[in-house]
């Protein structure tokens, strides 16, 4: 059964969408533009209330930052990925219209770098504030900063 | 006159009322709250990273603890994700242990619950009474397992062996005993107690909107009357085979979150019950090699464990190690509306909603 969000999305947005799967329980489509983002989101948001979760993968020197969205009628849910380049990482936030989006947005901030344009407060979550570097990429190495951290310098 | 301001209170990270390492930074006005903020990540121990650095087989340690009240379903959801991923199907015997296990853990995980949410309301008595049952299951865990707390029962494939023979035996008075305890004692001790009631009745009132608006999952959801749980509209292991119900309480506040709780200890006991019927005989394992390796794709498991909706959003490159491992947590989720609901209520009244939201910080922090 094609899903409806699915249709929505190929309509709206033509060639920016490729469809990698769509049979309306866990739909795969990735989207060519990250401008077209939260204009996406606005149409998911008709039948999907949550952002699930948002995992971000490093294939450098690309980005790909993959929002699952779900709802609280049935089990469809729905897989959106988007491409960033390493040069560029920023990409707009999706908080104004998923709100769940908020924490997992600070927590992609966290541990990869990435900004999120508009977000309320882009702070660090997990980590603390002045921890050096963005520890899931790829690239990250345990240099004497990481080593000899010790968090004295952070102010309570 | 300028008006006074107020004061800013830190309670924990490190407080008993907090259950583990959870931060909150309250704004005062008197006893009132104007502005409330958590912080989180004071127990992150970079679970997602060490799991890129790791065989599939040897992750399951670093799994046990992230919810640590509950270790047996994090190692079924991260077994599911990885058998997924790599097409293993596993011996029907091997998906009714596990559904037993995942149920019995459910339990222990909800008394848990009681247990602490009744000492943080000033019900030492219930702390003591729910841990007391707890720790008769652990023994049936122990006798099963080997382990009681990080367990290290499931593997690739299964499970590492086999149940013991006298299993019935040992779990059937021990199920008996819990469902009379739950149904009399604990109703006298919570339900029929003024001074229980008083603390926790429209108490943090998580209602529909904020459900939806935060992405709360699992039992703090149902108990805002929304009827969904993932073993019923997406069943995995066993559980399309067996009867139970999925209880919903319509209020959202700190007591309908307890009532939620107890019973859904309750259904626990009939699942296991049909479980242990229905228990097919048969291999415990499929022989799986110890090192895998799985074709690059992505693999989203979500399973409903004792907190919430928990998924693994696996992603593989062809290698014998993940290329990212990303862990939903349901109470990262729930978390947030402590922010919301907690303004404008009394100090006392925190500790009752932090306790009835049920953090464990392990799988909020990963």
């Amino acid at each position: 059964m094609p899903s409806k969000v699915v249709d929505a999305l190929k309509d709206s947005f033509k060639d920016n969408v490729t469809v990698l799967s769509d049979n309306g329980v866990e739909d795969v489509i990735v989207l060519s533009d990250k401008k077209l983002l939260k204009e996406a989101a606005k149409l998911i948001k008709k039948i999907h209330d949550i952002v699930f979760l948002i995992t971000v993968v490093d294939r450098n020197p690309t980005f790909e930052i993959g929002y699952v969205f779900s709802n609280y009628v049935d089990k469809s849910i729905l897989n959106l990925r988007v491409n960033i380049m390493q040069d560029d990482l920023s990409i707009d936030s999706i908080t104004s219209v998923f709100p769940s989006a908020d924490w997992e947005e600070r927590e992609a901030y966290d541990m990869f770098g990435i900004k999120f344009n508009g977000h309320p407060s882009l702070k660090r979550i997990l980590l603390p504030e002045d921890w050096p570097g963005h520890p899931l990429r790829k690239d990250f190495k345990v240099t004497d900063d990481v080593r000899n951290w010790t968090g004295l310098d952070l102010k309570f | 006159m300028e008006k006074q301001k107020g004061v800013i209170l830190n309670i924990g990270p490190v407080h008993p009322a907090t259950h583990g390492v959870l931060k909150l930074i309250a704004d005062l006005e008197g006893d009132t709250i104007d502005n409330i903020k958590v912080e989180i990540g004071f127990l992150h121990r970079g679970k997602e990273k060490m799991a890129e650095m790791r065989y599939f087989s040897n992750y399951y340690p670093i799994v046990d603890k992230l919810d640590y009240v509950s270790a047996l379903q994090m190692e079924i959801l991260f077994a599911s994700v990885v058998e997924k991923a790599a097409g293993i199907e596993i011996p029907p015997r091997a998906v009714y242990i596990r559904t037993i296990m995942a149920e019995i853990q459910r339990i222990m995980s909800h008394l848990v619950f009681v247990g602490s949410f009744g000492m943080d309301v000033g019900n030492y008595t219930g702390f003591i009474w729910a841990f007391r049952e707890r720790e008769e299951l652990m023994t049936v865990v122990e006798a099963i397992s080997g382990g009681r707390l990080a367990p290290m029962y499931i593997c690739n494939g299964g499970t590492f062996y086999d149940l013991p023979e006298n299993f019935s035996y040992m779990l059937s008075p021990v199920l008996d005993r819990i469902e009379k305890k739950v149904k009399n004692e604990y109703a006298t001790l919570f339900q029929k107690n003024n001074v229980f009631i008083m603390r926790s009745k429209s108490v943090g009132i998580i209602d529909k909107q904020l459900v939806k608006q935060l992405g709360i999952t699992g039992p703090n959801m149902r108990a805002a009357g929304i009827e969904r749980d993932i073993r019923r509209i997406d069943p995995y292991l066993a559980y399309e085979e067996m009867e139970f119900e999925v209880p919903t309480e319509e209020d959202g506040d700190a007591y309908s979150r307890f009532l939620i709780r107890i019973r859904e200890i309750i259904e626990s006991i009939k699942i296991i019950r049909q479980a242990m019927k229905k228990l097919p005989a048969g291999s415990y394992k499929k022989p799986v090699p110890w090192l895998l390796k799985i074709p690059a794709k992505y693999t989203l498991v979500r399973h409903e464990v004792s907190k919430g909706e928990m998924a693994m959003h696996m992603v593989t490159d062809g290698g014998m190690m993940p290329y990212r491992l990303k862990i939903r947590s349901p109470t990262f989720f729930s978390l947030k509306a402590l922010e919301k609901v907690l303004v404008g209520s009394r100090i006392a009244d925190i500790v009752a909603v932090i306790a009835s939201i049920d953090p464990v910080m392990g799988e909020v922090d990963r």
